[in-house]
């Protein structure tokens, strides 16, 4: 149990820097919206999902109606029924209400990944320690984002947009030294992903969501069952 | 403090951690699907990595993108070379800080 828990919090700590850097971003752009410290804070405390929140505030500062901003949050947002769906068969204690509620609040991308691809199934223990460091390092970036973002030197505010994407390279890097099929699987997906996006201007969550589905299905074909962990 | 600023924070709330908490509720459901979906689910990690990394690794740095770039190639060799995931991360922030800086 205490054991599960510091591998937990161990295998949380890239993803406490790479949110804490984001949300460093989030905070400061909360406090130029107008916001309150409390409100700020708030949104990162009661959402916890970086696309999510950055959409709303870009919609809120658009001056969107709740409805659509609602609509458009719920739909950047719908990837996780199926992250949530697949990480559900990885638990190792599937019954308790209150692991599942935690374990919900928090399947965020990034702890998807990371707790879906341990190779083996996760208990409570270790995912509490997994998410509260994640969302330690979001909540904590918001308020010192709020509070400090603007003297942050610029270098380092840029280059901090990196962390999170060089967790998920990292991840694939790991994946790809195991089976290089992944490779495959995951340049379906990067590259529909950028022709939606990039070249037939679909927004990101709907592009996003459309190229995990049509990747997913397409690894389907290229993995073996075996590969694929299913018995 | 304002009000609709506070009930648009909760409904977002509740439409972000609603689609992340329901399947958790829906197991046994789940467990009944058909074989290729739950071999999909199965690969659903592994194929959501491309699409979390790409384009938004290029485009967050705008016409910098190669700093992006090279920040996630970094990340990757790294660890393809067994390096583990915090150090990947920081030879990432070095590499993309040294071609802002540089560049």
């Amino acid at each position: 149990m205490g054991k599960d828990i510091r591998m937990g919090i161990r295998d949380g700590f890239p993803i406490f820097l790479g949110y804490f850097t984001t949300a460093l971003a989030f905070g400061l752009l909360t406090r130029t919206s107008g916001f309150t410290f409390v409100q700020g804070v708030l949104v990162s405390i009661t959402n916890f999902a970086g696309s999510g929140q950055f959409l709303m505030m870009n919609l809120y500062n658009a001056g969107s109606l709740l409805l659509g901003i609602a609509l458009s949050v719920f739909f950047i947002n719908s990837r996780y029924i199926f992250m949530a769906a697949s990480l559900a068969t990885r638990l190792a204690d599937p019954r308790s209400v209150l692991g599942r509620l935690m374990v919900g609040f928090g399947t965020t991308d990034e702890v998807f990944a990371v707790a879906s691809l341990k190779g083996h199934k996760v208990s409570y223990a270790y995912m509490a320690g997994l998410i509260f460091t994640s969302y330690a390092g979001w909540v904590g970036g918001t308020a010192a984002g709020y509070i400090a973002g603007s003297f942050l030197p610029e270098v380092i505010q840029k280059a901090s947009v990196i962390t999170i994407y060089a967790m998920f390279a990292s991840l694939l890097g790991g994946e790809a030294s195991r089976l290089m099929k992944v490779l495959l699987v995951a340049l379906v997906s990067a590259a529909l992903n950028s022709i939606f996006i990039l070249g037939i201007g679909i927004s990101t969550g709907v592009s996003f969501l459309a190229s995990l589905l049509i990747a997913t299905v397409a690894g389907a074909f290229i993995y073996t069952d075996e590969e694929a962990g299913i018995e | 403090m304002n009000k609709p600023i506070i009930i648009m924070i909760l409904v977002c709330s509740a439409v972000t951690l609603l689609p992340r908490i329901i399947p958790y509720f829906a197991s046994s459901y789940l467990s009944r699907l058909p074989r290729f979906i739950r071999k999909c689910m199965m690969l659903l990690p592994v194929a959501s990595l491309g699409a979390l990394i790409f384009p938004l690794a290029l485009t967050d740095f705008g016409t910098e993108w190669y700093a992006g770039l090279a920040g996630v190639a970094a990340a990757f060799a790294s660890s393809w070379l067994r390096a583990p995931m915090i150090v990947s991360i920081i030879i990432a922030l070095a590499v993309t800080s040294g071609v802002i800086a540089l560049v």
